[in-house]
């Protein structure tokens, strides 16, 4: 667990004097508040000695508070500032190394989990710090003048009320980890709840057309009955801890009364110090009731550490190492050879020995199979994926050896997913250079198809998307992630499968402006669709990651291969024989999958 | 015949956004209260329990300081008890023990603090809990209330309003509820130990508690000024957190754009920008906790040099025993207490009613579906002839979605849609669910209107497949007979063979009682669209409807599905709305669809020879090879 902790130390280094002037501090306020209980003893003692002025004890009480009042809040602040300081430190850290992973660490982690670390685990460090080192100064604090007090007025009294000591230690900790425990279910039953909500009016729908709304809310009154019950059973926890911990302390509380009362009767004790146990025992039992939660608050933000630092740690899945001989401007040769890859973790090669040669001003298309390396391959063209040296050249030269920003922007890909940012479609649209002018916004916007959709919008190019703005359809987003691509006028366009919401006769559109006005430049687009692929210069179909037909579109029809199936396909539908081999394939690959 | 597309002129015109906004009632709603408390009415009995448990615990609670100060100090040690001081009959008591049992009156002093401490102890837990159980359980219906309110909504509702967004009604906003419940708790457990606890110090002293008394109200003030200024801070640290989560959530989902645009500095400034000014915020409201959270302890501290400084010229009089000044050092906590307690309630009870707004709000949203008042009763077979006569429609009342759209499909016809995207296919399969209202003698069912039907009657005979299948979670069997029991496994089993859903079902290693999760993720497309068809087919309704997928699946399975199609159309009225060609061409007749009217309508090559929209469309979806060489 320390080690764990260790590795915080560059964090929390920074501010090392800070922290060390406020847990000073801490000892100051402490000893200050220590002293209203032995002035209050001072006090009634002079009281029953028959003596009633007590002016300069007063006077001693209201400077001690005014003294503590002062040192108590400079120390809470300096070590809550540290905590928010190191989480503000560790939040920054924790972008800038995500900001560099690429799809190898995706595919181990997801967004959920990675804000999980971000929100929760940087939350538990800072807590440890504002919180933690203050509960445990207390403790330290408290115990050691609250004691030292008490062993002045009376060491055998204070040794009396020792034992109860570790057994108020024992349940404080014991119902701290019962109260975690049942926390945690409280959490996990919350989610359910909120899932099945979610669930369930996502599929609203289907629910009401097949009229199962009553089945549906007696599953609900379940899930809601579980989340009702773990609440219960926290607040039992919590109330049973409010029970038995004064109990635990009122022991210590009968001991001063019996053994107190009889020192005092027999004139061995005077009433101030009686009465000044009493107020010192609150002062003892507080930091014991709360040292369970001080070592829970170590055990997760070590917990935490070790999960921060994971990421933290991680080298940049890709670098940027440019040569510096690359040519400042692409042409447009792609020249691919003996391309492989492995997806890490993965038996398979999804791309395996791949020769390609792209002419500049060339459109290839690509098809195959779902999993065929279709996507691969072209995320490595950008180096998405990183391949070897020497398998993908551009212009001859290795795409390793260009700068990433160079390459990424002169060889514009446009994903398969469709995802744009919760920003203006304006924003959306120039995301790579926000200055670019309007004129270059509303052509790419024409180029996609893009125009008028843009101009029903009562806000136009300032109309916010997703969740929070504007709605979009499947096909829409997919033209604005083309438009966000062809906005860069890039000499290679790399279209990964992003029409497949788009209608067919926009997606003909589209493809016929981007022949006219990309003649001399380089494409490659991925498809499902021979209707979309017939019009590229070549066609290539991948399946497990080779290349196996390649040719015109003619070509591939008079070889009668894949192309050529796909194509009878799509233009007739199926024969009756085809089915018991797509039966038996189907399950097959179902199965694989699983 | 009604041909207008004015809707109902009842129909209220709603304000959907009012539904998503940020309702933030600021103010102590009496009349919410007052609602919220009918939720709690079944549980009277419980919570009049509760509330006698809490006054005996605030009473035993206050005799704790009692025995030390006058008891063991006055009357056992010092022997100058006041007769005049309220004790509860406490010192009566120990004498009298002490004379019974014989024990010295210390070790009696001990006893009573003891029994005392733990019967407060008990009674406090037995409140809390009775307390606890009716709350939660008041809360659980309400929860449930809501949810079955909620599952009954249009879908007109479920257009406009984000899931999301009710979701959080049903368990954030319901907790906030439990919080304020609880804090009414709180406050009861604090301010009744103080009204015990002022009698006896009034009793005492009066002139010294009234100057102790002096110090709430500068305590409140000082209290309602930090909890003022908390709650804008408090707000603004959430505000600036959750954006900062937002931003990091939103640059992590669309990491490949941001490092294929090079935008990664970029962004690490403006996360920068959001998390600074996070900083400053929780900085500010570090510092003002600080300053108040240290005042609340040295206002006691203060009090006790008070009551010092004061009693001692009191003792010096014999105005007052010392057992007395201990006292009051005593109770100061229980004075001060529910001061503080009380600000940090009052944070907790405006949140909580801006979620019980947004609670009852959801609760009174009274969009329905306009069921027949005298529904027409289904015979047990229908022939399943569908009639649409002069059928208008519109969402919102400027834009009619569908334009006179008449036609009749026979029993037993396959009807294939066909028409671009935003024609209105949709719109039309939706009506004949009665998703949506619409006027009378437009639709008609075996020639009985549509709307003289009740719309669950109507739904049980018509098998709707949309394009999103919602899967529900329980198992592969519970999916395809959705608790229907005359669908045994051997029914579901056979509609699964029909739709070629059988075979990969019995690969699973559980087969039919293989568990699902809701969102199915464990079934790839193909296999939840098959299973689709096999649950629709296993209720064997009269008509079919279906919106045909149109995600890619690859061709292998396409087939496979179109396969199970023909299968499930077999001698049932279907209306498919039609994205392949293979299905459009197994169809008996083609309907196609251009801005809400019916342009055409006939065979798959009579339009086809008639060279009009659906001769285009399908030039361009399914172009022929060899033609355009």
């Amino acid at each position: 667990m320390l080690r764990s902790l260790w590795r915080l130390r560059g964090f929390i280094l920074p501010y090392r004097v800070k922290l060390i002037s406020g847990i000073v501090a801490f000892g100051l306020a402490r000893f200050f508040e220590a002293l209203v209980p032995f002035l209050t003893a001072v006090g009634i003692n002079r009281m029953t000695d028959g003596n009633f002025d007590v002016a300069d004890i007063v006077g001693g009480i209201t400077g001690a508070v005014i003294c503590r009042y002062i040192v108590v809040t400079y120390a809470r602040f300096a070590v809550r500032q540290v905590g928010l300081t190191v989480a503000f430190d560790l939040r920054q850290s924790l972008y800038a190394s995500l900001q560099d992973q690429g799809a190898q660490f995706f595919s181990e982690h997801t967004i959920g989990d990675m804000m999980t670390r971000a929100v929760a685990d940087i939350t538990l460090i800072q807590r440890l710090i504002s919180f933690g080192t203050i509960l445990l100064v207390i403790l330290v604090y408290a115990t050691l003048f609250g004691f030292a007090f008490m062993l002045y007025f009376d060491p055998f009294l204070t040794l009396l009320i020792l034992p109860p000591m570790p057994i108020v230690f024992w349940y404080a900790r014991h119902s701290w980890r019962q109260m975690g425990i049942a926390s945690v279910q409280v959490q996990d039953r919350l989610s359910d709840l909120g899932a099945h909500v979610q669930e369930n009016l996502s599929g609203i729908r289907t629910i009401q057309a097949m009229v199962q709304e009553e089945n549906e809310i007696k599953r609900f009154s379940l899930t809601n009955q579980q989340y009702a019950d773990a609440f219960y059973e926290q607040g039992r926890i919590n109330s049973a801890m409010s029970a038995w911990m004064p109990s635990l302390a009122a022991v210590c509380s009968i001991t001063i009364l019996g053994y107190g009362g009889y020192q005092v009767l027999h004139g061995h004790m005077p009433v101030g110090n009686f009465v000044a146990f009493f107020l010192y025992v609150n002062m003892v039992v507080q930091p014991f009731r709360v040292a369970g939660m001080i070592v829970n608050l170590f055990q997760r933000a070590a917990v935490a550490s070790n999960r921060l630092h994971e990421v933290m740690d991680l080298e940049p899945e890709i670098t940027d190492q440019p040569s510096g001989s690359t040519p400042p401007f692409i042409s447009g040769d792609i020249s691919i050879k003996g391309l492989s890859y492995r997806y890490p973790k993965s038996e398979t090669l999804v791309l395996d020995h791949i020769d390609l040669h792209v002419q500049p001003g060339e459109t290839i298309a690509i098809m195959g199979r779902v999993g065929a390396g279709k996507s691969t391959l072209l995320k490595q063209i950008v180096r998405l994926l990183n391949p070897e040296p020497g398998q993908i050249k551009i212009d001859q030269h290795d795409v390793l050896d260009y700068p990433l920003a160079q390459l990424r922007s002169q060889v514009a890909l446009v994903p398969q997913d469709p995802f744009l940012f919760g920003e203006p479609l304006r924003d959306n649209l120039t995301y790579d250079d926000p200055n670019r002018a309007l004129d270059a916004i509303w052509d790419a916007a024409m180029s996609a198809d893009l125009k008028n959709t843009i101009e029903e919008f009562p806000e136009q190019l300032e109309t916010l998307v997703g969740e929070r703005g504007v709605t979009l359809s499947g096909g829409q987003k997919q033209r604005a992630t083309l438009a966000r691509g062809l906005i860069r006028h890039a000499p290679v366009l790399l279209l990964d499968d992003c029409f497949s919401a788009v209608d067919t006769e926009t997606e003909e559109h589209i493809l016929s402006e981007l022949k006219r006005l990309r003649a001399r430049d380089t494409t490659m687009l991925v498809s499902h669709r021979v209707s979309t692929a017939r019009h590229a210069d070549r066609i290539i179909v991948l399946e497990e990651g080779s290349i196996i037909e390649e040719g015109t579109h003619q070509q591939l029809l008079n070889s009668g291969g894949y192309y050529a199936e796909l194509e009878r396909v799509q233009r007739e539908g199926a024969e009756e024989e085809d089915l018991a081999g797509a039966r038996h394939t189907f399950s097959h690959t179902e199965k694989e999958r699983g | 015949m009604n041909t207008s597309a004015v809707p109902d002129p009842e129909k209220p015109k709603r304000d959907y956004a009012m539904f998503d906004a940020d309702l933030s009632g600021a103010v102590l709603n009496m009349h919410l209260l007052g609602r919220l408390l009918q939720w709690l009415k079944p549980y009277t009995p419980a919570l009049i329990l509760s509330s006698v448990l809490v006054l005996i615990a605030s009473t035993l609670q206050v005799l704790l300081p009692i025995i030390i100060s006058l008891v063991a100090i006055d009357h056992i040690l010092r022997g100058e008890a006041d007769p005049d001081t309220p004790d509860f009959g406490l010192i009566e008591l120990t004498n009298w023990l002490t004379d019974s049992l014989g024990w010295p009156p210390l070790l009696v002093a001990c006893l009573l603090y003891g029994i005392i401490q733990i019967t407060w102890a008990f009674t406090g837990h037995a409140h809390r809990m009775t307390l606890i159980g009716a709350v939660i359980n008041g809360l659980r219906d309400l929860r449930h209330d809501l949810f079955s309110h909620l599952e009954t909504r249009p879908s007109s509702f479920y257009d406009r309003v984000a899931v999301g967004r009710i979701m959080t009604r049903v368990t954030n906003d319901v907790e906030a509820l439990y919080e304020l419940l609880r804090g009414l708790g709180t406050l009861i457990g604090e301010f009744v130990p103080f009204f015990v606890a002022l009698g006896v110090m009034l009793a005492i002293d009066a002139q010294l508690t009234v100057i102790l008394l002096l110090a709430l109200p500068l305590l409140a003030a000082i209290t309602y000024y930090f909890r003022r200024t908390t709650r804008t801070l408090f707000r603004q640290v959430r505000q600036t957190l959750s954006s900062l989560n937002q931003n990091m959530q939103e640059n992590l989902a669309g990491l490949q754009v941001v490092q294929i645009s090079d935008r990664q500095d970029y962004n690490l400034d403006r996360y920068t920008k959001i998390n600074e000014e996070n900083r400053h915020y929780e900085l500010r409201s570090a510092r003002v906790e600080t300053l108040y959270g240290a005042f609340n302890d040295s206002l006691a501290h203060t009090a006790i040099g008070v009551i010092i400084w004061y009693g001692a010229s009191q003792v010096a009089t014999a105005e007052m025993t010392l057992g007395e000044v201990v006292l009051f050092t005593q109770f100061i906590g229980m004075l001060f207490h529910p001061v503080v307690v009380l600000g940090e309630q009052t944070n907790i009870l405006f949140r909580a009613m801006a979620s019980g707004e947004r609670i009852f709000q959801a609760i009174d949203w009274d969009e329905a579906i306009h069921e027949p008042t005298a529904p027409v009763a289904l015979p047990r077979r229908l022939r399943g002839e569908v009639r649409f006569e002069s059928l208008n429609f519109s969402y919102d009342e400027d834009i009619p979605v569908l334009k006179d759209v008449t036609f009749t499909i026979s029993p037993g016809e396959k009807l294939a849609i066909v028409g671009p995207t935003g024609s209105g296919k949709s719109t039309l399969i939706r009506l004949l669910g009665r998703f949506y209202d619409f006027s009378d003698n437009q639709i008609f069912l075996d020639s009985i209107d549509l709307n003289h039907i009740h719309s669950h009657d109507l739904r049980r005979r018509v098998g709707v497949v949309l394009q999103d299948f919602h899967i529900f979670s329980g198992t592969i069997y519970d999916n395809i007979s959705l608790g229907n029991k005359s669908i045994t496994l051997d029914v579901a089993v056979r509609a699964a063979k029909t739709v070629n859903a059988h075979q990969f079902i019995s690969s699973l290693p559980k087969g039919y009682d293989t568990p699902l999760t809701e969102r199915g993720q464990n079934l790839s497309q193909g296999q939840r669209q098959l299973l689709a068809f096999a649950r629709v087919l296993a209720a064997d309704p009269e008509i079919l409807v279906l919106d045909e997928a149109t995600a890619s699946i690859d061709t292998e399975t396409e087939l496979l599905i179109q396969e199970a199609l023909r299968q499930l159309t077999q001698g049932r009225t279907s209306i498919l709305i039609a994205h392949r060609l293979q299905t459009i061409q197994e169809a008996d007749r083609v309907l196609v669809l251009d801005h809400g009217k019916i342009v055409e309508l006939g065979t798959h090559e009579e339009l086809l020879a008639a060279e009009g929209l659906y001769s285009t469309l399908h030039q361009l979806q399914f172009q022929d090879s060899s033609v355009s060489e």
